[in-house]
């Protein structure tokens, strides 16, 4: 990777224009890829302002009319607001910090497998459920959880208890529903990455460790936890800028009228009031809130793991 | 010495037993509902709907999948699924793959401002509605493009192929250069034969990734006839959650449905035809993406 280029030094010499000149096929190439960028990313990006405008169709972005920190206090002071951030923090916290654990977990186990058949098998089903999207996945669900014919319930009443729950309409098991279908899902997925990082551990520390005594669960906490700890870091700052906005997809489609109350987050709140009902400057005022927030939490947490573990994204 | 070693090695069973045994569960607990799903959608519609079927189908049945294609719109649905996971994985991969490659190029004036400026974009975004204005002022709104055109470039898949080139070796390209190669020869006949295994994870993932999409037709089109099938399940999937009575009375089911196709049976048909190609593509995906998540997680 780091071989010279013989001709550096070379190209280095030369003014820029000539530089630019030679490269002319690569920009070209590098266009759509820009516009790209530019289109899609960056031009929403300044569509921000929106969240200090009253936005009306006719005058554009630019020209509505500015209303300063207006949406902010609304949403601030309204009803919503504090139902709203506790039920995305309650979904953030389930899907950054108590779902974080269960992947490390089945990596270590997956490691310890040593029947190749096995563990190709197991990993094989294990991903599979990362590439069903939301709504197959809710939809099967539905199916397994619907009251009296569905599959749990019909254990229940074999086993002698009530068989007539309706799981999707009770508030008090969305959270459960939600956790167990995001593990379910990501539990696979999510362990490859540490399965790489074991994979590069130094095999001999292995050995050492095996001629000094020290049992499975030992080297499993004295080398392959210490080993890994640079990917849990980084896995964890990614994770946890997703705090205020995890999971769009399955609230969104997991919600009825019966859990309402616990399944209306920022992100379905600011979908339902933009897109469905129209109220765009408020709406982004949200989406706003959400992005500084985990841009925040992002750079923070890479602070934080930089100091204990010196790994960093940037 | 002797008994401790004993010791280990019977800790060590232990450990390895429960390990096999967790590692047992865990895909039972992942196949199950997969396999109950696919027992109801070859099963008796109306005989489904009084419970009982677990993972064998009880009144086997291929009415479910004939109704699925008998459905004009389900049918027409799959279309436009097919097509903008066709035309939308060619078009990311010719536009990622062209950047990937001329940001491989170190000496390129700008390369770090451009990298940074596109690696910003995966931690701050404008967010819903400001996205959704830049369509409607794009045009591209309740149009065939909405599908195609937002999801041209992943960060990470440019990240992923980029990684790759830089790891092809110098010593091709520059060869290729005193042989008079430009840039595009080199790429068209150097870089790409070279690098199926990261256009193989690349493609695959924004294959699928096309193909599961539901919320661009829900939201940014209007017209039922261009939804993919992922959004058509979507409302119908929505529609059994507004709808409390669904499964609650399963007399009535049976009573108001002529045919032995319910709607639920059908929805359960839709959504194995909707999975198999994935299913599919799986094996060839599998082959290569421990490689391709290694790759993405080398960042610089």
């Amino acid at each position: 990777m780091s071989k010279r280029n013989p001709s550096v030094a070379y190209i280095q010499k030369k003014p820029l224009g000539k530089r630019l000149l030679k490269f002319w096929p690569l920009y070209v190439m590098l266009v759509p890829c820009i516009i790209y960028y530019i289109l899609f990313c960056y031009i929403p990006m300044g569509g921000i302002v929106l969240a200090f405008k009253d936005y009306s169709f006719k005058k554009g972005i630019y020209g509505s009319d500015w209303v300063g920190f207006r949406y902010f206090k609304t949403f601030f002071t309204s009803y919503d607001c504090g139902r709203l951030l506790r039920n995305t923090l309650t979904v953030g916290l389930i899907k950054c910090i108590l779902e974080f654990p269960f992947a490390i977990i089945l990596a270590l186990m997956l490691n310890e497998i040593k029947s190749y058949r096995f563990k190709k098998i197991s990993q094989t089903i294990t991903y599979l459920p990362h590439f069903l999207s939301s709504v197959i996945i809710i939809t099967m669900m539905q199916r397994i959880l619907a009251p009296n014919n569905g599959v749990l319930n019909q254990v229940i009443s074999a086993m002698g208890g009530d068989g007539s729950t309706f799981f999707l309409m009770k508030a008090k098991y969305f959270y459960q529903i939600l956790f167990g279908m995001d593990i379910w899902k990501n539990i696979g997925w999510d362990s490859i990455m540490y399965l790489a990082a074991i994979a590069g551990i130094d095999p001999t520390l292995y050995e050492a460790a095996e001629i000094d005594g020290c049992n499975r669960l030992k080297r499993m906490r004295y080398i392959t936890i210490p080993g890994i700890r640079g990917t849990i870091g980084l896995l964890f700052i990614m994770g946890v800028g997703g705090l205020l906005s995890s999971g769009f997809d399955q609230i969104f489609l997991l919600r009825t009228p019966g859990n309402m109350s616990v399944a209306d987050t920022l992100d379905t709140f600011v979908v339902r009031v933009g897109l469905q009902n129209g109220q765009f400057g408020y709406a982004t005022s949200i989406g706003l809130i959400q992005g500084i927030v985990g841009l925040i939490l992002v750079v923070s947490a890479n602070k934080i793991c930089k100091r204990m573990t010196e790994v960093s994204l940037w | 010495m002797k008994t401790s070693h004993i010791k280990y090695s019977l800790s060590d069973r232990i450990v390895k037993w429960t390990i096999y045994t967790i590692v047992i569960l865990i895909c039972a607990a992942i196949l199950l509902p997969c396999l109950n799903v696919l027992a109801l959608s070859f099963n008796d519609g109306a005989d489904a709907a009084k419970g009982g079927v677990y993972f064998w189908p009880r009144i086997f049945t291929l009415g479910n999948f004939k109704e699925v294609f008998k459905d004009g719109k389900i049918v027409s649905a799959y279309r436009i699924s097919v097509a903008r996971t066709v035309c939308g994985t060619l078009i990311s991969l010719i536009v990622t793959s062209f950047a990937a490659y001329s940001l491989r190029e170190k000496n390129l004036p700008g390369r770090a401002v451009i990298t940074i400026l596109i690696t910003f974009t995966m931690l701050f975004s404008g967010g819903q509605i400001p996205t959704y204005i830049q369509y409607k002022n794009l045009g591209i709104l309740n149009t065939f493009w909405v599908y195609i055109l937002p999801g041209t470039v992943h960060v990470t898949y440019l990240i992923m192929m980029r990684a790759f080139f830089e790891s092809l070796p110098e010593s091709l390209v520059e060869s290729a250069q005193i042989d008079g190669a430009g840039y595009f020869k080199i790429y068209r006949r150097i870089i790409i034969p070279l690098s199926k295994p990261v256009i193989a994870v690349v493609s695959l993932y924004t294959a699928v990734g096309h193909w599961n999409d539901w919320f661009a037709g829900a939201f940014y089109m209007n017209s039922s006839k261009l939804w993919p099938v992922q959004t058509v399940l979507q409302q119908m999937l929505q529609r059994a959650m507004a709808a409390q009575q669904e499964y609650t009375n399963v007399s009535q089911i049976v009573a108001h449905n002529a045919s032995t196709v319910t709607s639920d049976s059908l929805k359960m048909a839709a959504v194995v035809i909707t999975t198999v190609p994935i299913l599919c593509v799986y094996p060839f995906i599998q082959k290569y993406f421990a490689q391709g998540a290694m790759l993405g997680a080398v960042k610089e």
